[in-house]
């Protein structure tokens, strides 16, 4: 019986890991600082958590069709360089839709490699990556530009409706969306259905391409709006911006529940994965934490949260991702062939 | 499912189109870069060049050998390279005053095959996606090697091993021979070898694998924790030579060692692949980045031209493996 308790109490640490985790980070960081438990640490944890929230939640619909894209953090340097750019050409309005525009379009890119010249997710986004990693260096010559009209892009990080910034207003309607779109409409239950076996669901009559498609073109429209809100609230377009922000986006996912097996995941997860990580690092800048020590803290939960999940849930049944994409692309599989 | 009768296939397919492309596409594309190279610049094709293009690139590729592993297991990536070479570098020159050099480096290689270790538990044992958790410990492993330091750069002191490390044996540097040797070790391993044969089951067909009593967890917690010895042994070599070490030393060097096997070749789904292959593709990748350089592209490029190639190459061999399946 004492076995049992022990499992059930895994299994519900895993179940609320995020209410848990914001509990834990408000008792640590109201302990530890006078004035962390207020509305405008609320406004900011919220505020500074917006772009990874972008980027993670354009990554949800990705892994839930059972693929990653790797590529988010180089399509938001290119986002934000090209708003950046475009600004004294065409506009203020215009230049941030085009950064958004190169964001699709990048997105795209990523679609046309692995729905039509079947390359495999994971190589065809690290290709693109290091491709649009490496472009947006060419074409910066690795300066950061600054922007013509820095006054524009300040009020998307102003005061706005009590806890909320404008910029932190629309991810948060954008994750209320998304959620929608995913547990309420057909063609969101659809995407889940490809990702847990992308053959069956073509067998029922879903154009499963189509969603993987689809996901990897919404990854990179979010990954576009969160470059292109980063540059214009900061008032430059620095060619390695995303570089560092993949992997707290994948954590800030991954935190909120979402497997890389595909299949399952939800945007309201994301959201709360996002929230956590964001509220994390807030609590341990604010007590002066050297970011390379936050670090080994992300990680360290990362790691934890998954193997606890993986030890909760068992060791059977679960595919891993090369046996699934099997699954996802028949003539895809490569031929098994002996090495000389 | 498919894999399970692929072999009987793909003994008959030793002539299609597909099965040519990738026995020949390596040294084909090796011989069109010298060509290229000879043309494009009188000092592509001197000794010197050449021993310097492979004495940069042969760090990076100790750690594209284990990385062939890695995929051909299965095991898709290990991002936590640059965590494992930062360790293996900042170790070593952080104890070499108290310890002496040699320990020190010992002690780097160690430390480095323990975040190794980790990975392979974590992924052989508890069956993690190998993404996720490279990606969190070598978040991890990179913030504690910069806790190590404080953030900044550790400096060698002049030594024996370090002078070793930099100079030539018979004319060609030792960087150069320890990337051979080790080559020469793991090339028979993947090939000749139970292990091999395990690595190329597991990668293939997991669950048939297991039923065919391979000791699935070990081996493909081997593969990581090869690869983390060897990204720390790159680390260690790195630091010896440069005379100093940063905690960003591998920065990238992920992303180099998987090009360098994909471009060589092995699957990405695994079940197949090379350490030969890989050694072509490294030689591929240090060849396009000297290319890049005599030809007066800005640096910055390097990472454009390799994308590119990883696109078209994996591309064309997936167009032609589904040509061939539908033969």
């Amino acid at each position: 019986m004492k076995n049992f308790d022990f499992a059930l109490l895994g299994t519900r640490a895993v179940q609320y890991r995020l209410v848990i985790m914001l509990i834990a980070v408000a008792v640590f960081g109201g302990l530890s600082l006078d004035d962390f438990l207020t509305v405008n640490t609320l406004q900011s944890v919220l505020d500074r958590a917006t772009v990874v929230g972008f980027l993670a939640l354009g990554l949800t619909p990705v892994l839930i069709a059972g693929q990653i894209d790797l590529s988010i953090g180089s399509i938001m340097s290119m986002a934000g360089i090209t708003t950046i750019f475009m600004q004294p050409v065409i506009g203020n309005v215009p230049a941030a839709a085009a950064g958004v525009a190169v964001g699709i379009l990048i997105g795209a890119v990523n679609a046309l490699m692995v729905v039509v010249f079947k390359i495999n997710s994971l190589v065809a986004t690290l290709a693109t990556l290091l491709i649009f990693a490496s472009l947006a260096l060419l074409l910066t010559n690795s300066y950061p530009l600054s922007s013509e009209d820095p006054i524009f892009g300040l009020p998307l990080t102003a005061d706005f409706l009590w806890i909320l910034t404008p910029r932190s207003a629309i991810f948060l309607i954008a994750a209320v969306l998304m959620f929608v779109w995913l547990k309420l409409t057909p063609t969101g239950r659809n995407l889940y259905a490809v990702g847990s076996d992308a053959s069956a669901a073509t067998s029922s009559g879903i154009y499963a391409n189509g969603y993987i498609a689809a996901s990897f073109v919404l990854s990179g429209f979010f990954a576009g709006l969160a470059g292109m809100m980063q540059s214009l609230s900061t008032a430059a377009g620095s060619p390695v911006a995303g570089a560092v922000m993949l992997i707290p986006a994948i954590t800030a996912v991954v935190i909120g529940g979402t497997r890389l097996e595909g299949g399952r995941g939800s945007s309201l997860a994301t959201l709360g994965g996002v929230l956590a990580l964001g509220a994390l690092t807030t609590a341990l800048e604010y007590n002066g934490v050297p970011s390379y020590t936050q670090a080994i803290y992300t990680g360290l939960l990362l790691i934890l949260l998954i193997s606890l999940d993986r030890i909760v849930s068992g060791h059977g049944g679960a595919s891993s991702r090369a046996q699934r994409s099997v699954r996802v692309a028949p003539r895809n599989t490569p031929l098994p062939r002996r090495t000389a | 499912m498919n894999q399970l009768v692929a072999p009987a296939k793909s003994l008959d397919k030793s002539k299609t189109p597909g099965a040519l492309f990738s026995t020949l596409s390596i040294p084909i594309a090796i011989l069109v870069l010298v060509v290229i190279g000879s043309i494009a610049s009188p000092s592509f094709l001197t000794v010197n060049n050449l021993t310097n293009v492979l004495n940069a690139n042969s760090a990076v590729g100790l750690i594209a050998l284990g990385m062939t592993f890695v995929m051909v297991t299965g095991g898709l990536a290990d991002l936590s390279v640059p965590a494992n070479v930062a360790m293996g570098a900042l170790v070593t020159l952080g104890a070499q005053e108290t310890m002496g050099t040699a320990p020190a480096a010992l002690m780097g290689l160690l430390v480095a095959s323990m975040g190794g270790v980790v990975n392979g538990l974590l992924i052989g044992y508890l069956r993690i996606n190998p993404i996720i958790a490279t990606l969190g410990t070598g978040s991890v492993l990179l913030g504690l090697s910069q806790l190590l330091v404080g953030g900044g750069i550790v400096y060698a002191q002049p030594s024996a091993l370090s002078t070793f490390v930099k100079s030539s044996i018979l004319g060609i540097p030792v960087f150069i021979w320890i990337f051979i040797f080790v080559a020469l070790i793991l090339h028979p391993l993947l090939a000749r070898t139970s292990f091999g044969r395990w690595s190329l089951a597991v990668g293939g067909n997991y669950q048939a694998a297991q039923a065919s009593a391979v000791p699935v967890r070990f081996t493909k917690a081997a593969a990581f924790a090869m690869t983390g010895f060897l990204a720390g042994l790159c680390g260690v070599l790195l630091a010896l030579s440069n005379g100093q070490a940063r905690p960003i030393i591998g920065t990238g060097y992920e992303f180099v060692a998987i090009t360098a096997v994909v471009i060589g070749g092995t699957s990405v789904f695994g079940g197949n692949g090379s350490v030969l292959r890989t050694v072509g593709g490294v030689l591929i990748t240090a060849l396009i980045g000297n290319l890049i350089i005599l030809l007066g592209f800005p640096s910055q490029a390097t990472g454009l031209i390799t994308g590119a190639i990883v696109l078209g190459a994996v591309g064309i061999d997936a167009y032609f493996r589904r040509k061939a399946g539908r033969l």
